[in-house]
């Protein structure tokens, strides 16, 4: 199963609105399928609510909401993947999420200027996995770890 | 990673945290005695028992950091405690000069253990050192570099196992000695190799305990400053055992019965010590095994200095006579153990799943009732939920009582910086400290630390006017700070103090009218003015004040108190000084709470928050403007409904429920749709930054994975203020 590369790392793939996308599975500390998500007043449209992990907690994105997409429905593959990353505990809805894969991080390619539809401000870039695409994620971007965003922790 | 690298990681691992630790008590101790010397420069005699505490101070530093290979920290604790040595012995008075230097020494090995810690660049420590090799330059022979240690070979017995032993111990001693045991001082140094090799102090240890009995343990400090383990071990096993043993970092010596004639026996070689017996009047107590059975070891009392027993075991079986000294006049150690804040961190979390067990076990046997009532067990079901709640509730007690530390361990640290900052701008500050036996959460002060030293040094920086500045205000040159903490029921209020120029609201208030913080007609009382100056980014100050507040700093002190669950308050007068009030809660975990359902949501609001409750019919509401009131004991009462401030659907027609927070004209009613119960709740911070909003405090769980969000009434009486104000709903 794993590739013969001595640098690859392990990534996690997930699906949202018909794309596919990675993220490293060093960050990633779980994966859930969708439970209670409690709603949070006056939070930014793109955040659920919060949910309760480990004792801890956690707010959840919609990333379909984060990248621009209508929301749907939840279903039984819809799933929680939680990232820890910058000390920041994280939780992204996504549509489905299942494979794991080794990545050559030579084999990705800097996002292209003007990916439609999605501001490539979220991806650290693109990777081929033999004839498919992989957006990689950028999770510091997507959680929002820009300066004025984050209060001092 | 091979197994032996990363046991041995995993070894030099746990070294070093407990290396950290050790380091953080010795520096406090060490900042309390220079303090302490500081106050009684030019009062004549120094009390000599702060001065050997903190040269032991040093000399513990030293020792640690040369274990574990921190060199830097070795070689200033190494120049202090040399210095410190000179005092010690009278050879040197103490100036200010000099105390100067140590002080600023001390500072700088925090600095250098903190960066190490850290894996940052450390400060260059070059000069202190120099400047510490000066005091002692011109004294008393100037302190040599520690001399390497000496070969494994060579015997010393270790000078803790020379140490008068504790009743327990003597009696134990003297038991072994009637079974025919032997008594050896067995001396263990750890090392990387013996490490490798798989060899430390806890297979010694259990080596020991094998073969005899282990009456005595402790580490100890080397005179060349190494770390080593003292045993005292009693055993009838063949002393060639002992031999064995050489290759692992053991050495040995015979316990003798008597005690060593002086503490500076400790350095002298086991010839002397065993020469003791020789003038002893009663050589048939001692049980001193061959020194004939002891081979290559070079300073082994070979001599056998006519009090030798014959070789092997048995002594006389009459119990001998044991003279045990009593431990000297320093003061004797209360018993502690040391924990780690995560073990108590976890055992808070099982007692908080206790307590939402309970609270479930009462809401099913609240449900049963009805029909369980007649069921001549249920009073004994009720009593005992009543006596678990109450049980539990002490036990909560308890377990938060492990946490608490005493305040001053924070103030003493402040004291520091706050005579740098003094004396950096030129001010002349007294402090006063109160209050400093005031416990409270370890986790809460650990917290607080920056927060209190940024609020320390704003009132040292902007507060207190220079000496010439406060003369020609008719004021005492120097200037007055005050620390003071105190318990308050639930809570523990801490106050910093000045008596400095205080702020002047006016100009404060164009400042933030400027930078669109607030309505131009908006008058600023004193909430309004310290929320002014904890907006992000707001300074009164330019950039270039690296002392204290950029606008950054009171943010976080705001922040911090609050996502401790306390509160920040204001008070300053121009001309006056300054007061910022710290109230922050004891109990940090569990609360009783209402729980209520606003716009189809359940949220929990704080049982101690609220004064009353009052259900209200909607027409009774009288609409003023943008505002509702409500008649409410011959005055008016504000109300806010949550569900709009939350943008959460609102349920018109039904009765509401007004929960009465705040006091006297501060006072509003925060309507609810529903009062679902009240149980106590577990309370858990959230502190993500997307999920902080205004108005909540934090989360917590009802038994049912459900996160249910708690309500901070403070800031829920604070966006009402804000939304009058600005003329929304």
């Amino acid at each position: 199963m794993p590739a013969n590369g001595t640098n690859s790392e392990p990534y996690i793939l997930f699906e949202l609105a018909g794309t596919t996308y990675g993220v490293r599975s060093q960050v990633v500390q779980q994966m859930e399928m969708i439970e209670h998500i409690t709603p949070v007043p006056n939070a930014p449209d793109f955040v659920e609510g919060v949910v309760f992990l480990r004792g801890q907690v956690i707010p959840a994105i919609n990333l379909r909401r984060r990248f621009g997409f209508p929301k749907i429905p939840y279903d039984l593959r819809t799933r929680l993947i939680v990232v820890r990353t910058g000390g920041r505990t994280v939780g992204l809805i996504v549509d489905s999420a299942r494979e794991f894969v080794p990545l050559d991080p030579a084999t990705i390619q800097p996002p292209p200027e003007g990916v439609a539809g999605l501001s490539g401000h979220y991806l650290a870039g693109i990777a081929t996995l033999g004839e498919r695409l992989v957006l990689i994620l950028d999770p510091d971007a997507v959680i929002g770890q820009e300066a004025g965003l984050t209060s001092p922790a | 990673m091979s197994t032996i690298e990363s046991a041995d990681e995993a070894f030099l691992a746990s070294f070093l945290e407990d290396y950290y630790a050790e380091c953080d008590e010795h520096l406090a101790a060490i900042r309390r005695g220079l303090l302490v010397l500081e106050s009684s420069l030019g009062q004549g005699q120094l009390d000599q028992n702060v001065v050997e505490e903190v040269f032991r101070g040093f000399h513990s530093l030293k020792g640690l950091s040369g274990m574990v290979g921190v060199k830097p920290a070795e070689q200033l604790a190494h120049h202090a405690e040399s210095y410190l040595r000179l005092l010690r012995r009278k050879e040197i008075a103490l100036n200010a000069d000099a105390l100067e230097a140590v002080i600023a020494a001390t500072r700088l090995l925090e600095q250098v253990i903190a960066a190490w810690r850290r894996g940052e660049p450390l400060p260059d420590f070059a000069e202190m050192l120099a400047r510490l090799s000066d005091l002692t330059a011109s004294k008393a022979p100037a302190a040599a570099p520690p001399p390497p240690p000496p070969p494994a070979a060579a015997a010393a017995p270790a000078p803790a196992a020379e140490a008068p032993l504790a009743e327990e111990e003597s009696r134990r001693l003297v038991a072994a000695f009637q079974m025919g045991k032997q008594a050896w001082q067995i001396t263990f140094t750890p090392s990387r190799d013996l490490a490798q090799r798989g060899i430390n102090v806890n297979t010694i240890r259990s080596r020991l305990q094998e073969q005899g009995e282990l009456i005595r343990a402790a580490p100890i400090i080397t005179p060349e400053g190494g770390i080593s383990f003292a045993f005292l071990w009693a055993t009838d096993a063949d002393p060639s055992v002992l031999a064995q043993w050489a290759e692992d970092g053991i050495r040995y010596a015979p316990h003798l019965a008597v005690p060593a004639a002086a503490p500076a026996a400790a350095e002298v070689a086991a010839p002397a010590a065993a020469a003791v017996p020789a003038e002893a009047a009663a050589p048939a107590e001692v049980a001193a095994p061959a020194e004939a059975a002891i081979p290559g070891e070079a300073a082994a009392p070979t001599a056998g200095a006519g009090a030798v027993a014959p070789p092997g075991p048995s002594p006389e079986p009459a119990p001998p006579p044991i003279t045990v000294s009593r431990p000297a006049a320093a003061a004797l150690p209360t018993i502690v153990v040391r924990v780690d804040l995560a073990r108590l961190d976890d055992l808070m979390q099982m007692v908080g799943e206790l307590v939402i067990s309970r609270a479930r076990l009462e809401d099913n046997l609240r449900q049963m009732e009805p029909i369980a009532a007649t069921i001549p067990q249920w009073h004994t079901l009720q009593e005992t939920n009543l006596a678990m709640e109450r049980q539990l509730r002490d036990l909560r007690e308890g377990v938060m009582r492990l946490r608490l530390v005493p305040i001053g361990e924070a103030f003493e640290r402040m004291q520091f910086a706050v005579r740098d900052l003094a004396r950096d701008s030129g001010k002349s500050v007294a402090l006063s400290l109160s209050g400093q036996t005031t416990e409270i959460d370890k986790y809460v002060v650990e917290r607080m630390l920056d927060p209190l030293m940024h609020l320390v040094r704003n009132a040292v920086s902007h507060g207190l006017e220079t000496p010439a500045e406060r003369v020609a205000a008719g004021k005492p040159p120097q200037g007055r700070l005050a620390l003071r903490a105190a318990t308050a029921g639930d809570a523990v209020v801490i106050e910093i103090e000045d008596d400095g120029r205080g702020m002047d609201a006016g100009q404060i208030a164009a400042r933030a009218r400027a930078a669109g913080l607030i309505a131009a007609d908006a008058e600023l009382d004193m909430a309004g003015l310290l929320d002014v100056i904890c907006a992000p980014g707001f300074s009164t100050r330019d950039e270039a004040d690296l002392a204290s507040g950029r606008g950054v700093g009171m943010t976080v002190v705001r922040d911090t108190v609050q996502e401790l669950g306390g509160t920040l308050a204001l008070w300053t007068e121009p001309g006056r000084g300054t007061r910022f009030t710290i109230e922050l809660p004891l109990t940090l975990a569990i609360v009783d709470a209402l729980i209520v359902s606003a716009g189809g949501q359940t949220f929990a609001m704080p049982q101690p928050a609220v004064r009353e409750v009052l259900e209200v019919q909607p027409t009774a509401l009288m609409a003023i403007e943008n505002n509702e009131l409500i008649a409410h004991r011959g005055g008016v009462l504000p109300v806010i409904r949550l569900a709009r401030l939350f943008n959460l659907p609102d349920e018109p027609g039904r009765a509401l429920y007004l929960l009465v927070i705040g006091a006297g004209l501060n006072a509003i009613g925060v309507a609810v749709n529903r009062i679902l119960g009240q149980r106590e709740i577990v309370v858990r911070a959230v502190t993500d930054p997307l999920v902080r909003v205004p108005g909540i405090a934090g989360a917590t769980e009802l038994g049912d994975g459900r996160v249910v969000l708690i309500l901070d009434a403070q800031a829920l009486a604070r966006l009402h203020r804000e939304t009058v104000g600005r003329g929304r709903p």
